[in-house]
């Protein structure tokens, strides 16, 4: 059998038993594969119709908004150090072995493909809002992973080609930069004459879509305009789309294959940089600070503090070494900036405002928190080695994540209290449950490690958070509910009260249970998959 | 000044330690020996307090989780993990603080010296080499002027003036009483000093040897070989 061949068939056969050999994986794997079906099942009894049904235009726009991400991730790639398209296996074992190269980038490509459809599982468990919303079946939604799937293939290869192009020349970076701003230069210029037009941010985005110049967009309209022409019922254009995206991928292949065999220098760097950041992460080094090629000022220099709070005037030092906002990073901004204009958006739909923004804070917390500076410690030894109590040391290594929490908390609730014109005792409650909910997650955090010693894989660790957080805060939520439609007027109020103090007392119970996870417990290690 | 006793260490079904019993006395130099997956960075991590396990470990008479035995110990992990928004000073001034040691300033400059990194003291962690990192880790772990110092894999990365200098600065500690256990491959780099060797192999300490034990014409290679390989072969290492 040709070796490539054999190479993606045993690793794909291996996979799928080291599965069958881990039976928390494989229970992870049922588990989402029922989810699935259960999302299906639920697709059939959600379809809406009628005037329910949103324009399958705004779909197109998601989908493009979506792919536009991953299109500048990609050209970013392309400009630094290329896409990852091989493993160190495949440049220790393969680049040597007397095979074709440009079988080797064949299969390169192929393997690309793969890690594009894992990208995209996620778009399965989105049919029964593709349902509910645009009133598409399920099968639209294999459609949307497909489109996902081609577009995220073809956007690696272009990554890869510009990298081949523009290594170690910054004149054609700079060329390839105007010429990524052109490609987008017709949308931008139609989306800002249509908002000029219509003074109305929605209807410019609207008409900008479903005018030819979006679906012509290279790649991203390509993708986005196929899946709304198959479900529109205009399959030939729909497969003219996909076609497009087909052509181009094999003609770029051809041209990488054709005009530089001698490639392999161009994809070693990104391996070998995505080989030792694996490789970091199984050691300790889990901070991405230490992969950051961002050219650091040394301003300040010296640590604070004595015993176990210089684990907080440590994590202050570095805090503002890495961005001169110090414990506020860019996701304090991004929060902070969203929830303001999230505020303005439900402002106009009346009701308890506060509490949706509360909400969507309370989800966005429930991944932000694991950023802390206090819970990367746990991965290096140095916390374990220091002679002070644990209980010290894990106060004051959270000090950071505490003060970035409350300070984040008042500048949203004071500015969302104002354009909601909410008043100042539901505002704070509502600040009061976002914070307690914070240290709760934080607890949870502890607890998920001190129980698994984080001997798991990070999927399975993120999959057992999820479902501890849920099955916590339901008792809670349950009761500030109950709670909330019993009583009158003050009803929503006393209910959030319930709910902070549900929080504050699980986050104790979680803290007291994840005691001694600095000496009962095994030093973490990342997880690394390959 | 360390003691394990009757330590297992499992990870689900697999022991990865098996009722290991090992002492080091001060002034002493105890070499652990064995091939890949023996068990030997466990055993270290286990009596540094990185790893839960069953049976019992002391530092100084005191249990390796506590304060006071913390207060003892130092530790140079096999991989050297920094701060990359730290300076290599930082590292010293953060281990000293945290530490809450006086006066250390003037240690902290000799170590740095020692281990030619002291024009690199405004270097980010996250800017230094492999070697230099380990370095730092080295300085950090003797800043404290721990009485039991354990080193795994500590030679590993180092150039030819570090592995030097981290010999001579082992032979000093040994000298003045510290307590000092070594997990090593490079079996040749530690034939000068050694008071004790463990040989480990899957999971349980096959031999301790003294270096009274073993003959003048033998060496620690030829010892390690007839133990995990059942025949005597020359020092090849």
């Amino acid at each position: 059998m040709n070796s490539l061949i054999f190479l993606l068939v045993r690793s794909g056969i291996n996979s799928f038993l080291e599965l069958l050999r881990k039976p928390a994986k494989l229970v992870l794997w049922l588990f989402l594969v029922s989810l699935l079906i259960g999302l299906f099942v639920l697709t059939l009894f959600t379809q809406k119709s009628g005037d329910a049904i949103a324009d399958i235009v705004w779909l197109k726009g998601a989908l493009m908004l979506l792919l536009l991400i991953f299109a500048v991730i990609s050209v970013q790639k392309g400009l630094s150090n290329g896409d990852v398209i091989f493993d160190m296996n495949d440049v220790n074992l393969l680049f040597v072995s007397p095979v074709s190269s440009r079988k080797i980038l064949m299969y390169g490509i192929l393997r690309m493909a793969k890690m594009a459809l894992l990208a995209g599982f996620f778009i399965l468990f989105q049919s029964n809002s593709l349902s509910s919303n645009f009133g598409v079946g399920f099968w639209a939604v294999f459609l949307v992973l497909l489109a996902f799937v081609l577009a995220v293939s073809l956007l690696q290869i272009v990554s890869l080609l510009i990298y081949s192009l523009s290594n170690g020349k910054p004149k054609r970076k700079r060329k390839v930069r105007i010429l990524t701003s052109i490609v987008l230069l017709p949308l931008a210029v139609s989306l800002a004459v249509a908002l000029v037009r219509t003074g109305d941010p929605l209807l410019a985005a609207e008409n900008t879509l479903k005018a030819p110049v979006a679906s012509w967009t290279p790649v991203v309209g390509w993708a986005a305009e196929g899946v709304v022409s198959i479900i529109s019922g205009n399959t030939g254009t729909g497969l003219m789309f996909f076609g497009l995206i087909l052509i181009t991928g094999a003609l770029l292949i051809l041209y990488i294959a054709f005009s530089n065999p001698d490639y392999y220098e161009d994809v070693l760097v990104a391996t070998e940089t995505t080989f030792e950041k694996k490789r970091g992460l199984s050691e300790g080094q889990i901070n991405a600070e230490a992969r950051s090629g961002k050219k650091v000022k040394i301003a300040g220099m010296g640590i604070g503090g004595l015993g176990a709070n210089t684990i907080f005037y440590k994590h202050w030092r570095e805090a503002f070494r890495a961005g001169t906002l110090g414990f506020w990073g860019m996701s304090s901004i991004f929060t902070v900036c969203g929830a303001i204009l999230m505020s303005l958006f439900v402002r106009k739909s009346g009701g308890n405002g506060i509490l949706v923004l509360l909400q969507t804070l309370m989800w966005l917390q429930v991944f932000l928190i694991g950023t802390g500076r206090g819970l990367k410690e746990l991965y290096m030894h140095y916390i374990y080695l220091i002679p002070e109590s644990s209980f010290r040391k894990i106060l004051w290594s959270n000090f950071e994540i505490a003060f970035k929490v409350l300070t984040e908390s008042i500048v949203i609730f004071l500015a969302a209290g104002l354009i909601l014109k909410a008043s100042f005792v539901m505002t704070l409650a509502s600040a009061a449950v976002y914070v307690l909910f914070s240290f709760l997650l934080l607890g949870i955090n502890y607890l998920s490690l001190r129980w698994t010693g984080a001997d798991i894989s990070n999927g399975l660790m993120v999959f057992l958070y999820m479902i501890a957080v849920f099955l916590i805060m339901l008792p809670g939520l349950a009761a500030a509910i109950v709670i909330g439609t019993m009583v009158e007027g003050i009803g929503v109020l006393l209910g959030l009260t319930v709910l902070a103090l549900w929080e504050w007392g699980a986050g104790m119970g979680c803290f007291w249970l994840s005691k001694g996870v600095l000496h009962r417990c095994d030093i973490p290690v990342m997880k690394t998959v390959k | 000044m360390i003691d394990v006793l009757d330590m297992t260490k499992k990870y689900g079904k697999f022991t990865a330690n098996d009722s290991l019993t090992l002492s080091v006395d001060k002034g002493e130099l105890a070499i652990l020996l064995g091939p890949n997956g023996a068990g030997k960075s466990t055993l270290i991590k286990s009596v540094c307090g990185l790893l839960r396990f069953q049976g019992e470990i002391k530092i100084g008479r005191h249990a390796n989780h506590t304060v006071e035995a913390k207060r003892l110990l130092g530790y140079v992990p096999e991989f050297p993990v920094l701060y990359p928004m730290l300076t290599v000073a930082e590292h010293l001034e953060f281990i000293a603080k945290a530490y809450r040691l006086d006066h250390w300033e003037k240690r902290a400059e000799e170590l740095l010296a020692r281990f030619e990194l002291d024009d690199k003291k405004k270097k980010l962690g996250k800017e230094l080499s492999k070697g230099m990192q380990q370095k730092v880790s080295v300085c950090c772990a003797l800043l404290p002027q721990p009485q039991a110092v354990i080193f795994d894999e500590p030679l590993v990365g180092l150039d030819p003036h570090g592995i030097r200098e981290l010999k001579g600065v082992i032979a000093e500690l040994r000298d003045s009483g510290c307590a000092l256990l070594v997990s090593t491959h490079m079996i040749e780099s530690m034939e000068e000093n050694w008071d004790v060797t463990y040989i480990m192999v899957s999971g349980r300490i096959e031999r301790v040897c003294r270096r009274a034990d073993i003959g003048a014409d033998q060496s620690l290679a030829d010892l390690y070989f007839s133990i995990t390989e059942g025949k005597e072969k020359g020092a090849i290492l």
